[in-house]
């Protein structure tokens, strides 16, 4: 009789327990095109951030105060659709009554999510990279946006810098090609005051997304005779554009600030400069940095391969990896997981240093380093790292 | 200009027999099936990635990584034929659906398996072509060649073989061509393992050209269907020649049009030529 009622009042207290550590999770909801042609920064901003929740996980998690959380993950993909990505967001906010949503990273998403989200404004906390976040930063019921990523313009404006560093080359004339969509439009109206300032004459020709032979296009341009091509801003359009342009040796001088430098390496003979943005060079990263080391070794082990993505990393993965840990700190150090305003706040206070040195300016903008890469022909590549803090 | 001009002929008729091979496989599956298969365009991208897979990845010599390429991409279409497709025989709603289906589910695969990150292939024949100051690659000139050959080799079986006049006996008319003697449910698993071929010999040389991602099959299999259409469904040359005159639309009109709507130019090329020959252009010619 006594061992059922110790295992009744044992199983009830399981129950309890288990009840307990039920409601001690926190969700973090994810909206990123993990499929199509725009899929790179979703796909490894989701790596990323998986990576890091399973770590935190693993040690059981994190206090706020007296409790210990969890992390779940309620990731979603957008394929880069505004349309499913305004469904997902309500079901993270209404259904899963998720208060921390990572993404959008495309803008013509961003851009189809932000009346409703706007509605929602102090009901949870939005960290995007997408470009268009940058005008909504600072505005009246807005306060739910942080932008995870350096913006372009101003004077420590990451595209600013680079501009200058090209000016420094030589340049006097640059053709830009960049799809016609949502971002690359806003590129185009980032970029085109930037060049005008450096006295850079700049061509600009935008082709329809989905675009594989690029001969008319680059034909077009290079009868310009400009100095620097600055070609589209994925990978998914680099490694065509740049293989077509110096096959055909019409273009041997790129300027990147968007996308990797994979499309330089594979074409390191025919190529003299290519210049490119990159938040880290990982490969030379690895060697000199203990954290970027251990970061490597555990995506390999969690990922189960040998293959890590080194061109592709630095675009998201790692930041959203940060982003995580930064989050949970910001939790840590507002003493609540469940008043956004208050993490806000603390997430704003933040100088972190983790693989990369990240903080937000006033409005809710990520500043962080990051490294200026020239690779020269044959594949020799100089890193300069700018801090632009 | 001239030579602009000259340029973007010359490569949009390139181009376009890539569209044209696609575009066979869509009308000789509707011809012989009823069933207008998007989903060759996920065949392509499957063959795009297999011959990358053989050639840099399990170091087969390119031709022969082409090879095992179209042969495992048939055998999927095997697979899918006998799957799916054939519970779908001449119902161009139920085959609409399962090809949408095959491409929602192929594409997830490719994803899980390839990732987003673009794979090239290694240049597998460097180099230009500079004839009258025109720049052409060399790869492009040999699958150019390459897929000539094959469109007219399906031509000429297809017009000299039992087989081939059996297909075209069974196109116009099923039941006669039964009571003749056409063995029709392999005439139709054969044309479906066919058309996945040739989708895969398109895929196989496009990775020789252009980067692959798990999504290049849709682009293609849009224009193929263009193509098709702007022929007249049921023309063998006239798919060849649909997919020139929109590859040569398309690059001729981007030099003098904004760049930006470069697809709409086919389609609007579509538009005008359905006006005058609804049937499409080369309708009723073999």
């Amino acid at each position: 009789m006594n061992r059922s009622i110790v295992a009744v009042l044992g199983a009830a207290a399981l129950g309890v327990s288990l009840a307990a550590q039920a409601q001690d999770v926190v969700k973090l909801g994810q909206i990123e095109a993990q499929t199509g042609t725009l899929a790179t920064y979703g796909w490894m901003g989701y790596q990323g951030a998986k990576l890091a929740i399973d770590e935190i996980n693993r040690k059981g998690g994190f206090k706020v105060g007296a409790k210990t959380y969890k992390l779940e993950l309620v990731s979603q993909d957008t394929r880069g659709n505004p349309q499913e990505a305004l469904i997902q967001l309500k079901g993270l906010l209404e259904q899963q009554k998720v208060k921390y949503v990572f993404g959008p990273f495309l803008t013509n998403v961003f851009n189809g999510i932000e009346p409703y989200a706007t509605q929602n404004n102090g009901k949870f906390l939005m960290m995007g990279g997408a470009t268009a976040i940058h005008a909504m930063l600072g505005k009246p019921n807005h306060e739910y946006l942080i932008r995870t990523w350096n913006w372009d313009a101003g004077e420590s404006g990451f595209g600013q810098l680079m501009v200058d560093y090209l000016k420094k080359q030589g340049a006097k004339k640059t053709a830009m090609l960049f799809q016609n969509d949502a971002f690359g439009k806003v590129a185009v109206d980032i970029y085109s005051p930037i060049f005008q300032k450096a006295g850079i004459d700049l061509q600009i020709e935008l082709f329809e997304p989905g675009t594989k032979d690029y001969s008319a296009p680059l034909a077009k341009l290079a009868a310009g005779k400009p100095d620097f091509l600055f070609p589209g801003y994925t990978d998914a359009v680099l490694y065509d554009i740049v293989r077509q342009a110096t096959e055909t040796g019409l273009f041997k001088r790129f300027f990147l600030v968007r996308g990797s430098m994979g499309p330089g390496l594979k074409n390191k003979d025919l190529i003299d400069d290519y210049i490119a943005y990159l938040p880290k060079y990982f490969e030379d990263a690895e060697k000199k940095e203990p954290k970027v080391k251990e970061f490597v070794a555990a995506y390999k082990q969690y990922y189960k391969t040998n293959d890590f993505p080194y061109d592709q990393a630095p675009l998201c993965s790692s930041s959203c990896y940060d982003h995580v840990y930064m989050l949970v700190q910001a939790m840590q150090k507002a003493g609540t997981v469940d008043d956004v305003a208050k993490v806000k706040q603390a997430l704003l206070s933040e100088n972190y240093r983790g693989l990369w040195n990240i903080r937000f300016d006033h409005t809710g903008e990520a500043v962080f380093d990051f490294d200026v890469l020239h690779m020269h022909k044959g594949g020799n590549i100089t890193a300069t790292r700018v801090n632009p803090h | 200009m001239t030579q602009l001009i000259a340029g973007q002929l010359l490569n949009g008729a390139i181009v376009g027999t890539l569209y044209g091979i696609v575009a066979l496989g869509v009308t000789l599956t509707f011809g012989i099936t009823g069933i207008v298969n998007f989903a060759l365009g996920v065949f392509m991208m499957f063959g795009a990635y297999a011959a990358w897979y053989f050639s840099d990845t399990l170091g087969l010599p390119y031709p022969l990584a082409v090879l095992a390429a179209v042969a495992v991409t048939a055998a999927a279409g095997l697979v899918a034929d006998q799957a799916l497709f054939r519970f779908t025989r001449n119902n161009l709603v139920n085959g609409l659906l399962v090809s949408l289906g095959l491409i929602a589910v192929l594409e997830a695969c490719a994803l899980l398996v390839f990732t987003s990150t673009p794979k090239e292939l290694h240049r597998v024949l460097p180099g230009i072509v500079m004839v009258a100051g025109l720049v052409l690659p060399k790869m492009k000139l040999v699958v150019f060649a390459l897929l000539l050959v094959v469109i007219f080799a399906t031509y000429a079986a297809l017009t000299r073989t039992w087989t081939g006049r059996a297909a075209y006996a069974y196109a116009q008319n099923p039941e006669a061509a039964a009571l003749m003697g056409v063995a029709t449910s392999r005439l139709q698993t054969g044309v479906v393992v066919y058309s996945c071929g040739l989708a895969g010999l398109g895929g196989a040389l496009y990775a020789s050209l252009y980067s692959l991602e798990p999504t290049l099959g849709s682009l293609f299999i849009l224009k193929a269907i263009e193509a098709a259409i702007l022929a007249g469904i049921g023309s063998v040359t006239g798919a060849l020649l649909g997919g020139v005159i929109l590859g040569v639309t398309e690059g001729v009109g981007s030099i003098y049009l904004p760049l930006a709507f470069r697809d709409a130019y086919g389609l609007v090329f579509l538009v005008v030529i359905l006006l005058f020959k609804p049937a499409g252009l080369f309708a009723g010619r073999r």
